[in-house]
Protein backbone atom coordinates (compact mmCIF):
# COMPACT_ATOMS: atom_id res chain seq x y z
CA UNK A 1 0.00 0.00 0.00
CA UNK A 2 2.83 2.34 0.92
CA UNK A 3 4.50 1.56 -2.41
CA UNK A 4 1.31 2.37 -4.34
CA UNK A 5 0.98 5.71 -2.55
CA UNK A 6 4.65 6.43 -3.27
CA UNK A 7 4.23 5.59 -6.97
CA UNK A 8 1.03 7.64 -7.27
CA UNK A 9 2.74 10.61 -5.60
CA UNK A 10 5.72 10.22 -7.90
CA UNK A 11 3.48 10.06 -10.95
CA UNK A 12 1.52 13.12 -9.85
CA UNK A 13 4.67 15.12 -9.22
CA UNK A 14 6.29 14.18 -12.51
CA UNK A 15 3.20 14.43 -14.68
CA UNK A 16 2.65 18.16 -14.62
CA UNK A 17 5.89 19.33 -16.15
CA UNK A 18 6.58 19.90 -19.81
CA UNK A 19 9.96 21.39 -20.66
CA UNK A 20 10.70 22.75 -24.12
CA UNK A 21 14.28 23.61 -25.02
CA UNK A 22 15.79 25.45 -27.96
CA UNK A 23 19.38 25.86 -29.07
CA UNK A 24 21.14 29.09 -28.16
CA UNK A 25 20.55 32.33 -30.06
CA UNK A 26 23.28 34.87 -30.91
CA UNK A 27 26.01 35.79 -28.44
CA UNK A 28 26.91 39.40 -27.60
CA UNK A 29 29.23 40.52 -29.05
CA UNK A 30 28.39 38.47 -32.09
CA UNK A 31 31.30 36.35 -33.26
CA UNK A 32 30.07 35.40 -36.71
CA UNK A 33 28.25 36.97 -39.65
CA UNK A 34 25.02 35.02 -39.36
CA UNK A 35 21.59 36.58 -38.71
CA UNK A 36 21.58 38.20 -35.25
CA UNK A 37 18.83 36.62 -33.18
CA UNK A 38 17.97 37.78 -29.68
CA UNK A 39 15.12 37.82 -27.21
CA UNK A 40 16.52 41.13 -25.98
CA UNK A 41 17.54 44.34 -27.69
CA UNK A 42 20.28 45.07 -30.21
CA UNK A 43 23.87 45.57 -29.01
CA UNK A 44 24.34 48.25 -31.69
CA UNK A 45 22.32 51.12 -33.20
CA UNK A 46 19.70 49.81 -35.56
CA UNK A 47 16.86 50.64 -37.88
CA UNK A 48 13.60 48.74 -37.60
CA UNK A 49 12.44 47.19 -40.87
CA UNK A 50 9.26 45.55 -39.68
CA UNK A 51 7.66 42.78 -37.67
CA UNK A 52 7.16 39.07 -38.24
CA UNK A 53 4.88 36.44 -36.77
CA UNK A 54 5.53 32.78 -37.53
CA UNK A 55 3.32 29.84 -36.60
CA UNK A 56 4.91 26.45 -36.98
CA UNK A 57 2.60 23.46 -37.26
CA UNK A 58 3.45 19.81 -36.88
CA UNK A 59 2.34 16.55 -35.36
CA UNK A 60 3.67 14.42 -32.56
CA UNK A 61 3.52 10.72 -33.43
CA UNK A 62 3.35 7.97 -30.87
CA UNK A 63 4.46 10.38 -28.16
CA UNK A 64 8.04 10.83 -29.33
CA UNK A 65 8.18 11.28 -33.10
CA UNK A 66 7.84 14.77 -34.55
CA UNK A 67 6.70 15.66 -38.04
CA UNK A 68 6.41 19.18 -39.41
CA UNK A 69 7.73 22.44 -38.02
CA UNK A 70 6.37 22.69 -34.50
CA UNK A 71 9.75 23.02 -32.82
CA UNK A 72 11.33 26.20 -31.47
CA UNK A 73 14.61 25.70 -33.33
CA UNK A 74 13.06 25.21 -36.75
CA UNK A 75 10.62 28.06 -36.31
CA UNK A 76 13.22 30.57 -35.11
CA UNK A 77 16.33 29.55 -37.03
CA UNK A 78 14.55 28.65 -40.27
CA UNK A 79 11.22 30.36 -40.81
CA UNK A 80 11.81 33.54 -38.78
CA UNK A 81 15.41 34.05 -39.93
CA UNK A 82 14.47 33.35 -43.58
CA UNK A 83 11.63 35.88 -43.51
CA UNK A 84 13.94 38.45 -41.88
CA UNK A 85 16.52 37.86 -44.62
CA UNK A 86 13.80 38.20 -47.27
CA UNK A 87 12.89 41.61 -45.77
CA UNK A 88 16.55 42.64 -46.01
CA UNK A 89 17.20 42.32 -42.28
CA UNK A 90 20.47 41.55 -40.53
CA UNK A 91 18.86 40.52 -37.29
CA UNK A 92 15.70 39.86 -35.31
CA UNK A 93 15.42 41.30 -31.81
CA UNK A 94 12.81 41.16 -29.04
CA UNK A 95 11.95 37.63 -30.11
CA UNK A 96 9.04 36.14 -28.19
CA UNK A 97 8.12 32.49 -28.44
CA UNK A 98 5.44 30.14 -27.21
CA UNK A 99 5.07 26.41 -27.62
CA UNK A 100 1.29 26.41 -27.45
CA UNK A 101 0.64 22.84 -26.36
CA UNK A 102 3.71 20.93 -25.14
CA UNK A 103 3.23 17.35 -23.96
CA UNK A 104 4.18 16.23 -20.48
CA UNK A 105 6.33 13.10 -20.08
CA UNK A 106 3.30 11.15 -18.90
CA UNK A 107 1.25 12.17 -21.94
CA UNK A 108 4.10 11.17 -24.26
CA UNK A 109 4.52 7.82 -22.51
CA UNK A 110 0.79 7.19 -22.68
CA UNK A 111 0.65 7.87 -26.41
CA UNK A 112 3.69 5.64 -26.98
CA UNK A 113 2.11 2.89 -24.88
CA UNK A 114 -1.23 3.12 -26.72
CA UNK A 115 0.57 3.02 -30.06
CA UNK A 116 2.60 -0.06 -29.12
CA UNK A 117 -0.40 -1.77 -27.53
CA UNK A 118 -2.57 -1.23 -30.61
CA UNK A 119 0.23 -2.51 -32.84
CA UNK A 120 0.69 -5.66 -30.74
CA UNK A 121 -3.05 -6.31 -30.74
CA UNK A 122 -3.04 -6.45 -34.54
CA UNK A 123 -4.78 -3.18 -35.34
CA UNK A 124 -1.96 -0.63 -35.42
CA UNK A 125 -2.98 2.93 -34.74
CA UNK A 126 -0.45 5.66 -34.12
CA UNK A 127 -1.66 8.23 -31.62
CA UNK A 128 -1.04 11.74 -32.85
CA UNK A 129 -1.29 15.22 -31.44
CA UNK A 130 -1.34 18.51 -33.34
CA UNK A 131 1.47 20.81 -32.24
CA UNK A 132 1.86 24.56 -32.63
CA UNK A 133 4.70 26.99 -31.96
CA UNK A 134 4.30 30.76 -32.37
CA UNK A 135 7.25 33.14 -32.65
CA UNK A 136 7.29 36.92 -33.13
CA UNK A 137 10.19 39.30 -33.65
CA UNK A 138 11.34 42.75 -34.79
CA UNK A 139 13.43 42.72 -37.96
CA UNK A 140 16.34 45.17 -37.99
CA UNK A 141 19.40 46.32 -39.90
CA UNK A 142 22.45 47.66 -38.08
CA UNK A 143 23.40 51.29 -38.61
CA UNK A 144 27.05 50.98 -37.58
CA UNK B 1 -2.56 -0.58 -42.15
CA UNK B 2 -3.43 1.21 -45.37
CA UNK B 3 -5.28 3.85 -43.35
CA UNK B 4 -2.24 4.35 -41.12
CA UNK B 5 0.01 4.80 -44.15
CA UNK B 6 -2.46 7.24 -45.63
CA UNK B 7 -2.54 9.17 -42.34
CA UNK B 8 1.27 9.16 -42.20
CA UNK B 9 1.53 10.53 -45.73
CA UNK B 10 -1.16 13.11 -44.95
CA UNK B 11 0.65 14.29 -41.82
CA UNK B 12 4.03 14.37 -43.54
CA UNK B 13 2.61 16.56 -46.27
CA UNK B 14 0.65 18.77 -43.91
CA UNK B 15 3.62 19.81 -41.73
CA UNK B 16 4.06 23.48 -42.44
CA UNK B 17 4.81 26.94 -41.24
CA UNK B 18 2.73 30.07 -41.68
CA UNK B 19 4.60 33.38 -41.89
CA UNK B 20 3.19 36.91 -41.82
CA UNK B 21 5.19 40.11 -41.75
CA UNK B 22 4.74 43.85 -42.02
CA UNK B 23 7.27 46.40 -43.19
CA UNK B 24 7.60 49.50 -40.98
CA UNK B 25 11.02 51.04 -41.57
CA UNK B 26 12.11 53.59 -38.93
CA UNK B 27 14.88 54.26 -36.44
CA UNK B 28 13.34 53.96 -32.96
CA UNK B 29 13.73 57.16 -30.97
CA UNK B 30 15.08 59.30 -33.78
CA UNK B 31 13.23 62.60 -34.26
CA UNK B 32 12.15 63.98 -37.63
CA UNK B 33 10.71 60.87 -39.20
CA UNK B 34 7.34 59.20 -39.54
CA UNK B 35 5.84 57.20 -36.66
CA UNK B 36 8.28 54.56 -35.38
CA UNK B 37 7.28 51.27 -33.80
CA UNK B 38 9.58 49.06 -31.74
CA UNK B 39 9.11 46.00 -29.59
CA UNK B 40 11.87 47.27 -27.30
CA UNK B 41 12.62 50.51 -25.53
CA UNK B 42 14.32 53.75 -26.56
CA UNK B 43 17.10 55.73 -24.88
CA UNK B 44 15.93 59.08 -26.27
CA UNK B 45 14.15 61.26 -23.66
CA UNK B 46 10.42 61.01 -24.18
CA UNK B 47 7.05 61.69 -22.68
CA UNK B 48 4.62 58.80 -22.27
CA UNK B 49 1.26 59.71 -23.76
CA UNK B 50 -0.56 56.54 -22.80
CA UNK B 51 -1.23 52.93 -23.54
CA UNK B 52 -2.89 51.72 -26.68
CA UNK B 53 -4.50 48.47 -27.73
CA UNK B 54 -5.91 48.01 -31.20
CA UNK B 55 -7.95 45.05 -32.28
CA UNK B 56 -9.41 44.10 -35.64
CA UNK B 57 -11.71 41.13 -35.89
CA UNK B 58 -13.42 39.60 -38.88
CA UNK B 59 -13.74 36.42 -40.89
CA UNK B 60 -11.91 34.75 -43.73
CA UNK B 61 -14.41 34.01 -46.48
CA UNK B 62 -13.71 30.70 -48.22
CA UNK B 63 -10.80 30.31 -45.80
CA UNK B 64 -8.75 32.93 -47.60
CA UNK B 65 -10.51 36.21 -48.30
CA UNK B 66 -9.77 38.64 -45.48
CA UNK B 67 -12.56 41.17 -46.05
CA UNK B 68 -11.94 43.51 -43.12
CA UNK B 69 -8.18 43.15 -42.84
CA UNK B 70 -7.15 41.17 -39.81
CA UNK B 71 -3.44 40.73 -40.53
CA UNK B 72 -0.34 42.51 -39.22
CA UNK B 73 -0.32 44.88 -42.21
CA UNK B 74 -3.83 46.15 -41.49
CA UNK B 75 -3.39 46.13 -37.72
CA UNK B 76 -0.24 48.23 -37.76
CA UNK B 77 -0.76 50.47 -40.79
CA UNK B 78 -4.51 51.03 -40.83
CA UNK B 79 -5.28 51.10 -37.11
CA UNK B 80 -2.26 51.50 -34.81
CA UNK B 81 -0.35 54.22 -36.65
CA UNK B 82 -3.41 56.44 -37.35
CA UNK B 83 -4.31 56.09 -33.66
CA UNK B 84 -0.80 57.16 -32.61
CA UNK B 85 -1.02 60.16 -34.92
CA UNK B 86 -4.40 61.04 -33.44
CA UNK B 87 -2.86 60.97 -29.95
CA UNK B 88 -0.02 63.22 -31.12
CA UNK B 89 2.66 60.61 -30.55
CA UNK B 90 5.96 60.12 -32.37
CA UNK B 91 6.06 56.38 -31.91
CA UNK B 92 5.13 53.25 -30.02
CA UNK B 93 7.48 51.32 -27.74
CA UNK B 94 7.22 47.84 -26.20
CA UNK B 95 4.76 46.80 -28.85
CA UNK B 96 3.28 43.29 -28.60
CA UNK B 97 1.11 41.73 -31.28
CA UNK B 98 -0.71 38.59 -32.24
CA UNK B 99 -2.76 37.62 -35.26
CA UNK B 100 -4.75 34.52 -36.07
CA UNK B 101 -2.78 32.22 -38.38
CA UNK B 102 -4.39 29.22 -40.04
CA UNK B 103 -2.46 26.37 -41.58
CA UNK B 104 -3.07 25.69 -45.29
CA UNK B 105 -5.14 22.64 -44.28
CA UNK B 106 -7.43 24.74 -42.12
CA UNK B 107 -7.85 27.10 -45.08
CA UNK B 108 -8.75 24.19 -47.33
CA UNK B 109 -11.41 23.22 -44.79
CA UNK B 110 -12.53 26.84 -44.88
CA UNK B 111 -13.10 26.49 -48.62
CA UNK B 112 -14.98 23.20 -48.25
CA UNK B 113 -17.13 24.50 -45.39
CA UNK B 114 -17.56 27.94 -46.96
CA UNK B 115 -20.86 28.47 -45.14
CA UNK B 116 -18.91 28.74 -41.86
CA UNK B 117 -16.24 31.46 -42.38
CA UNK B 118 -13.07 31.21 -40.30
CA UNK B 119 -12.85 33.80 -37.49
CA UNK B 120 -9.73 35.92 -37.66
CA UNK B 121 -8.29 38.75 -35.59
CA UNK B 122 -5.22 40.82 -34.87
CA UNK B 123 -4.41 42.53 -31.57
CA UNK B 124 -1.59 45.00 -30.97
CA UNK B 125 -0.65 46.68 -27.70
CA UNK B 126 1.99 49.26 -26.90
CA UNK B 127 2.94 52.48 -25.17
CA UNK B 128 2.60 55.70 -27.15
CA UNK B 129 5.46 58.16 -26.67
CA UNK B 130 6.36 61.67 -27.76
CA UNK B 131 10.02 62.53 -28.08
CA UNK B 132 11.24 65.48 -26.03
CA UNK B 133 12.86 68.31 -27.97
CA UNK B 134 16.61 68.71 -27.51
Amino acid sequence: MRLVIFLVTLALLSSCNAVVLGVRLSSVPQTDNTMFLSTGTSPRKFRTLGFVQVRGYGQEWGGYGNLGDAQLDGTIHNALAKEAARMGGQGVINIEFLDENPSTDVEKAQRAYNTVASTLSGSPQIETKDRYVTVTGEVIVFLE
Amino acid sequence: MRTTLLCLAFAALSGCTVVHSVSLPAVPGQPGQDIFVTAGDIATPHEVLGLVQVHRAGVLLFGNIDVIGTDLESGFKETLIPEVKKLGGDGVVRVRYHMTQYTPWARVLGVLFFFAPLPSQVTITGQVVKLKAG
